[in-house]
């Protein structure tokens, strides 16, 4: 492996993000390239959590735009406070003088949405959270690209506000629709899928060391058998944790059938699924064990 | 390997990976390199994950490109020169061969018509009733225009919601958050069948999916005969003529057999996800399947569950005596919201009352 590289897995490390050199090498090139990074995969596998263990080892500050269907460029950008605006022109009325024009259009007016925080940062450049991108319309997507390019917006009122330096760009998506060519040309890609049984194993370890490792073992063992069960829902990394600390919670030391039955509600959100898993275990098709 | 040799090794990797239809730029060749040059090349495996993370865009490739690195970065560098290795799992029929049926002599051609009807074109249902096709036999460029029309107005429609803010002219606090509630908006995702059987129909269907992508944008558009193909980017292209080129290399087995369970099922667990309460899921078909209904059965109460309407047009449907009595349709018709015949401007017109109902 890389220096680079290594380095990079050893910062996200000590953030208590379990990496591997997949997600290091992207993080490496990001840096290097200038590139916007577009991480995909199923839910609950940590593409959040990239961006934050990013922003804690560069000690950069973390702007997050959280998208959703209708988010519009005002809400993404800046918007002006109308409500402040007004308040200052009556006040200004009440003591019979003028509000002008500049005065309610200057800075103190502007309310900054995500990306204007970003751009307008000041100090070290800060880590730019675009999540869920999937979830916003096509037309925010294309209104982004053109953000995404020059990182300078033109506010009327005010002028060109440029970018002092890059912010770093991490986009995620769940694929609940296909992104545009467009806008994965001009990303990095990085496809984090559900973790190995190694890997996942690691992260119940760090992240809930209470469990102690045969329980973890079996914890993980469990929830990597569910994932090819073919549920409806298929849990993620988050559930396996809440499921380890629940079972923390509860005492336990070991999987045992009516421990799983009581506590099954953590990792499977679906009751179709529930019934379906319980059956099989019933049935003694799903075995409770510390292999993957 | 002199920085020459890596320069000129990556660029042909890159354009190998472009001939096999991935989105690879030349701005990719250039950022590939440079992301070897960052200390990436220190081993097999570390330049790998790099080149894969700057020419990779999509999971569905991941194998794809590994494949490919395999064949062009081998472990020994003594070895023949890479495009020798290259080999692709889907070779390009030779050019000299046999004539294929009509569709896909269609697509080479770009714009002209069917060529006179041989029934003997048709593959899988060759004893189809002569009567289905006649609705198309006076196609005219005229009604390729009509069906543009009708696409957009349909487009219109499901793009119509009300406007976001009507706040400004308000200067009261009160009103200033005020939003209309946003309709809820839909998307449609179309399957259209190109087997054989479906020659006659599909250059109609094809271009009326052309034109709804034209003015709609959430639109997903795939096509299948054997294998499940997604043609959203293709039909992306203007103008038309260029949208079937990428049409014509990205689908391979044109008015071959059908595989319609097969298929649906390929579509249900790899692309269900773009199927939610909103979508409107419309498969063009004329049912003649020749896999396992069962099969089918299953794929298509999966979709129903996830989607807003599930809609069945079939073309065999407009023809006088039709009955859906082929075992796949047989299988099919439990799922459907709608079951509807798509074999002229008419019934396409209908279609935009089955897609904003």
């Amino acid at each position: 492996m890389i220096a680079p590289v290594a380095v990079i897995l050893e910062q996200l490390s000590r953030e208590a993000y379990v990496a591997d050199p997949a997600i290091a090498t992207s993080l490496h090139l990001a840096q290097v390239l200038e590139k916007p990074l577009l991480v995909e995969g199923p839910a609950g596998v940590g593409k959040t959590e990239i961006a934050k263990a990013l922003s804690a080892i560069l000690s950069a500050d973390l702007i997050r735009l959280q998208c959703y269907e209708g988010l519009d460029a005002a809400s993404a950008l800046y918007e002006w406070n109308y409500a402040r605006q007004l308040l200052h022109i009556r006040l200004h009325e009440k003591n019979a003088s003028h509000a002008t024009e500049a005065e309610i259009f200057s800075e103190p007016f502007l309310l900054k949405r995500p990306l204007l925080q970003a751009i307008a940062h000041s100090g070290k450049p800060p880590v730019l959270l675009i999540d869920e991108i999937d979830r916003a319309d096509e037309e925010f997507e294309a209104f982004l690209l053109e953000v995404l390019s020059d990182f300078q917006v033109t506010v009327p009122e005010l002028g060109t506000l440029r970018a002092n330096g890059r912010p770093r760009v991490v986009l995620t998506s769940n694929r609940s629709r296909e992104l545009s060519d467009a806008l994965r040309r001009r990303c990095l890609y990085l496809w984090i899928d559900h973790p190995t049984f190694e890997k996942e194993l690691s992260i119940v370890r760090r992240k809930v060391p209470g469990a102690g490792d045969a329980l973890a073992a079996e914890i993980v063992g469990f929830v990597q058998r569910l994932r090819r069960a073919k549920v409806a829902k298929i849990p993620g990394v988050s559930e396996t944790l809440d499921w380890a600390a629940a079972l923390v919670a509860l005492h336990a030391s070991k999987l045992d059938h009516a421990m799983v039955a009581e506590t099954l509600g953590c990792v499977l959100k679906d009751e179709s699924d529930l019934r379906k898993v319980r059956d099989e275990m019933e049935a003694g098709r799903l075995p409770l064990g510390a292999t993957a | 390997m002199t920085d020459g040799d890596l320069v000129a090794r990556t660029v042909s990797f890159c354009r190998a990976l472009r001939e096999r239809g991935f989105p690879v730029g030349v701005e990719h060749s250039a950022d590939a390199v440079r992301a070897l040059a960052a200390g990436t090349l220190e081993s097999r495996e570390s330049a790998r994950l790099a080149l894969r993370c700057v020419l990779v865009s999509r999971p569905e490739d991941l194998r794809a490109f590994d494949d490919l690195f395999e064949d062009f970065f081998s472990a020994s560098p003594e070895e023949p020169q890479p495009e020798n290795r290259v080999k692709f799992p889907f070779p390009e029929a030779p050019r000299d061969a046999e004539e294929p049926p009509s569709l896909a002599r269609w697509l080479k051609q770009g714009e002209e018509g069917p060529d006179d009807d041989d029934p003997e074109e048709a593959r899988s249902a060759s004893d189809m009733p002569a009567l289905a096709r006649k609705d198309f036999r006076d196609f005219t460029d005229e009604e390729l225009e009509q069906i543009e029309r009708i696409a957009a107005r349909i487009a219109r429609k499901l793009a119509a919601r009300p406007s976001r803010r009507t706040m400004r002219s308000h200067p009261d606090f009160t009103e200033l958050r005020f939003r209309e509630r946003r309709t809820r908006k839909t998307r449609i995702v179309a399957i259209c069948d190109v087997s054989g059987s479906m020659d006659l129909y599909s250059r109609f269907l094809l271009q009326f999916l052309y034109a709804l992508q034209g003015s709609f944008a959430r639109v997903e558009s795939f096509v299948f005969s054997t294998e499940l193909r997604r043609i959203t980017e293709s039909l992306r292209e203007r103008p038309y003529a260029s949208a079937l080129r990428g049409l014509r290399d990205s689908v391979r087995d044109w008015s071959g057999g059908t595989r319609i369970g097969a298929c649906l099922s390929t579509f249900e667990s790899e692309w269900g996800r773009l199927v939610d309460r909103r979508t409107v899921v419309i498969i063009l078909s004329d049912g003649w399947d020749t896999g396992d209904p069962a099969e089918l059965s299953r794929a298509l109460e999966a979709l129903r569950m996830r989607a807003r309407r599930l809609i069945w047009l079939n073309p065999l449907l407009g023809s006088p005596g039709y009955e859906p009595l082929t075992q796949g349709m047989q299988a099919a018709l439990p799922h459907l919201s709608v079951f509807a015949s798509a074999h002229n401007l008419d019934s396409l017109r209908a279609l935009e009352r089955h897609l904003l109902a």
